[in-house]
């Protein structure tokens, strides 16, 4: 019976050997067959020849083999199927030779490249955004004071708030025992004894069905307890138990169907000889990972944005309104800063704000105007502003002036002027004084030079005035002083002295001219020599007084130039006189 | 890795839970017996070379073996059956459910402990019982809860017999 079933696959073989080992005995019968069913038997020997070419069995697999692969082109057991082979096939044709993979490739790598980086580029974004605004939001805040009430940490608060659902673990369990075959998770929240849980799920799922008498088709499909649930699907042989945060959408649900659904078709034989040995079911996990899936919840409210404008809106407001503020502190610090430098003897170094006040520092002149009392009128607060000022000694001219008038004190109708450095003083001012302030003016910072001409000119002028208004009368006919004429005479020598001093102290010199006159009654040649008598009588007297720098000069008129022409006795007294003139030689 | 389901069964009060208590893993608080029935508790040990895992379910104790769910044995490789040797009373439960448990589950090993033997001087299950129950092909131990005798070795028959490719109990 062995070699029969060796054969078995070959019937017709067979067949026709039991046929002709029948047909030896009775070749008639041979015969009838051969008339009877010689075609078809040679129809089948051609079938079988074709069937056992290999060559003709690859041709006609080859025909159909595309048309199957388009009809099973959603089969996933194809795709199964076909996977191993393609994989092993890829990696030899990598290990022959990389380059025909590589140039097949390369059309497609760049684009694929592309949409990876793009792709995990808008990731990055969406996890940047999603950490800003957990940042920074108002709710982040609300969300950082729940967890210091509730001692929780932010980030499980952050998970809490914004997750919808998160898968966190999947059992894949074996039905029967509760053993855990094989077990995923998504981080380490809240990890226990896969092992233990495993069975014990099982056996409230027993637990459930035993209690509540139900038919042994339906069994427990989820727990849930609190925000916590545990989906379970169940195939013939095994469970899935998805442990989930948060509420999951029914879509879901395929999901866990699906990933048993493909379990069971991997698995099958292992599944089926389960003895504990659950190492077979590591390869599972990949199918139990597309069950760890998370979803955050869309903001469909966004209260971030709106309460961001609110605050963005606010900080603007606050913005401008500090703007403003500051823009106008400038400009009131700008228009003090404006008037201390247009005021004389104060020099602005540099402003600045320290503690809150608005510092200036720099020099001030000790005559200059107190810069305090420039802030009225810019608007600051004088409590505002701080002045720091050193002190130092200004040029302006109006400064210079003061400090020289302080210095020089020039009597009253004498006003000192400025120009150039050149410091000069104008009015009637005695020879003394000038002469005072001829030696105190260098002292004055900011005078170079004192010029007394003018002084000088003044004083003279008063005094040559008083010289030449003066006329001494004589006795008739005589050179001599009518009485009571000497009292004037001391005066003439008084101001003789005066302007001596003044000649020798401005360094000039002026000449006295004493002018003798005489009355009508007479004759010329008496009168003349007569009038030139008289007017010697003063110049000695002049001479008298010692006077340095005046050159002292007689003229005898007669009776030429009378003040006085009646014949009258009192006029002609009046004309019986001498008087002085002043002049100084050279000036204009 | 191998895993390995085996139950605990016993009468009431027989000690089966503080037998094993102080020599498996627990997660799970012995509330978990009174409401849902069950407790499961994990062992981890090695038998002739191989890493084993037991899910150990710890059956809540029942007197009437008809209330024992036969959903909480199914998938069992073995099982152990605990009965007080101060009480021969529960010898006969035992064997209740013992044949409870092999129609449920046929062919897999079970060891039958024969709990408190530190109170020796009590015990109403005399020699001849004892005896009576090895020659039926019953493998018996002597253990002890409160010292400890007996248990690892029981664990490990059972791990062993369970591993072995022919259970010796298979003609039960």
């Amino acid at each position: 019976m062995a070699g029969a079933a060796d054969r078995a696959p070959r019937p017709l073989d067979e067949d026709a050997r039991r046929a002709r080992s029948e047909s030896d005995p009775d070749p008639e019968i041979a015969s009838l067959r051969r008339i009877l069913w010689g075609r078809e038997q040679h129809r089948l020997m051609a079938l079988q020849a074709r069937l056992e070419d290999p060559v003709t069995r690859a041709e006609d697999i080859g025909e159909v083999l595309p048309q199957v692969l388009v009809q099973h082109a959603h089969d996933p057991n194809l795709a199964r199927a076909l996977t191993p082979p393609l994989e092993r096939a890829i990696t030899a044709s990598v290990k022959r030779n990389p380059t025909p993979l590589a140039d097949a490739l390369f059309p497609v790598m760049g684009p694929a490249i592309r949409k990876a980086v793009a792709a995990s580029l808008a990731s990055m974004l969406d996890s940047l955004n999603r950490t800003l605004e957990h940042a920074v939001s108002w709710r982040s805040i609300q969300w950082r004071v729940e967890a210091m009430r509730t001692g929780r940490s932010f980030g499980e608060i952050v998970l809490m708030k914004t997750l919808l659902f998160r898968v966190e673990q999947v059992f894949l369990i074996e039905r029967e025992s509760g053993l855990l075959l094989q077990h995923v998770h998504s981080g380490a929240a809240g990890l226990q004894d896969a092992d233990m849980i495993s069975g014990m799920l099982s056996a409230i799922r027993d637990f459930v069905r035993d209690s509540f008498r139900v038919a042994d088709t339906e069994a427990l499909e989820s727990l849930k307890v609190g925000d916590l649930s545990v989906w379970i699907e169940a195939g013939p042989r095994a469970v899935l138990a998805a442990v989930i945060r948060g509420t999951a959408p029914a879509e879901y649900r395929r999901r866990l169907q699906i990933a048993i659904e493909t379990v069971h078709l991997e698995f099958a034989s292992e599944l089926e000889s389960f003895d504990g040995d659950t190492s077979a079911f590591s390869l599972s996990r990949p199918t139990l990972e597309t069950c760890l899936q998370t979803e955050y919840r869309a903001d469909a409210r966004r209260p971030r944005t709106r309460w961001s404008w609110v605050l963005a809106a606010a900080a603007i407001l606050a913005l401008a309104v500090w703007g403003g503020l500051s823009y106008r502190a400038r400009a009131r610090e700008a228009r003090y800063v404006e008037a201390l430098r247009a005021e004389p003897g104060l020099i602005v170094v540099s402003t600045g704000r320290t503690g809150g006040k608005f510092v200036v520092s720099g020099l001030r002149d000790p005559r200059a105007r107190d810069p305090q009392t420039l802030i009225a009128g810019t608007g600051l607060a004088p409590e505002g502003v701080e002045g720091r000022w050193g002190a130092y000694y200004a040029l302006d001219p109006a400064l210079v002036l003061t400090r020289a008038g302080d210095l020089l004190k020039p009597p009253a109708g004498v006003a000192l002027a400025l120009s150039q450095g050149v410091l000069s003083a104008a009015g009637d001012a005695p020879v003394e004084w000038i002469t005072e302030a001829r030696r105190l003016a260098p002292f004055v910072a900011g005078v170079a030079v004192f010029d007394p001409s003018e002084a000088f000119d003044a004083a003279a002028r008063s005094i040559i005035t008083r010289l030449e208004s003066q006329a001494l009368l004589f006795v008739k006919g005589a050179a001599r002083l009518v009485a009571g004429q000497d009292r004037i005479l001391e005066n003439i020598q008084a101001e003789a002295r005066r302007l001596d001093a003044l000649a020798a102290a401005a360094g000039r010199r002026y000449v006295l001219e004493v002018v003798g006159h005489t009355d009508a009654d007479g004759p010329d040649e008496a009168n003349l020599p007569l009038s030139l008598a008289r007017a010697d009588v003063v110049r000695e007297a002049l001479a008298e007084t010692g006077v340095t720098h005046l050159d002292l000069a007689t003229t005898g008129v007669g009776s030429g130039q009378p003040v006085a022409e009646s014949p009258d006795e009192t006029d002609k007294q009046k004309n019986r006189r001498t008087a002085i003139r002043v002049v100084r030689p050279g000036a204009r | 890795m191998i895993q390995k389901k085996i139950c605990m069964l016993g009468a009431f009060a027989v000690g089966k839970t503080s037998l094993v208590s102080r020599y498996v893993s627990s997660l799970f608080s012995e509330k978990y017996l009174t409401t849902v029935g069950v407790k499961v508790d994990k062992k981890q040990l090695t038998v002739d070379g191989h890493d084993v895992t037991l899910m150990l379910w710890d059956l809540y104790g029942q007197d009437d073996y008809q209330n024992v769910k036969s959903s909480q044995l199914q998938g069992m490789s073995g099982y152990l059956l605990v009965v007080d040797g101060t009480r021969s009373a529960t010898l006969e439960i035992a064997r209740q459910l013992q044949q409870k448990a092999s129609q449920t589950v046929s062919g897999v090993p079970f060891i039958l402990l024969l709990n408190k033997v530190d109170l020796a001087s009590e015990w109403e299950i005399d020699e001849p019982a004892f005896f009576k129950l090895v020659e039926q092909g019953w493998r018996v131990i002597r253990t002890s809860a409160k010292t400890g005798e007996g248990v690892d070795e029981a664990f490990f028959q059972l791990t062993r017999a369970m591993l072995a490719p022919r259970p010796p109990h298979e003609a039960l």
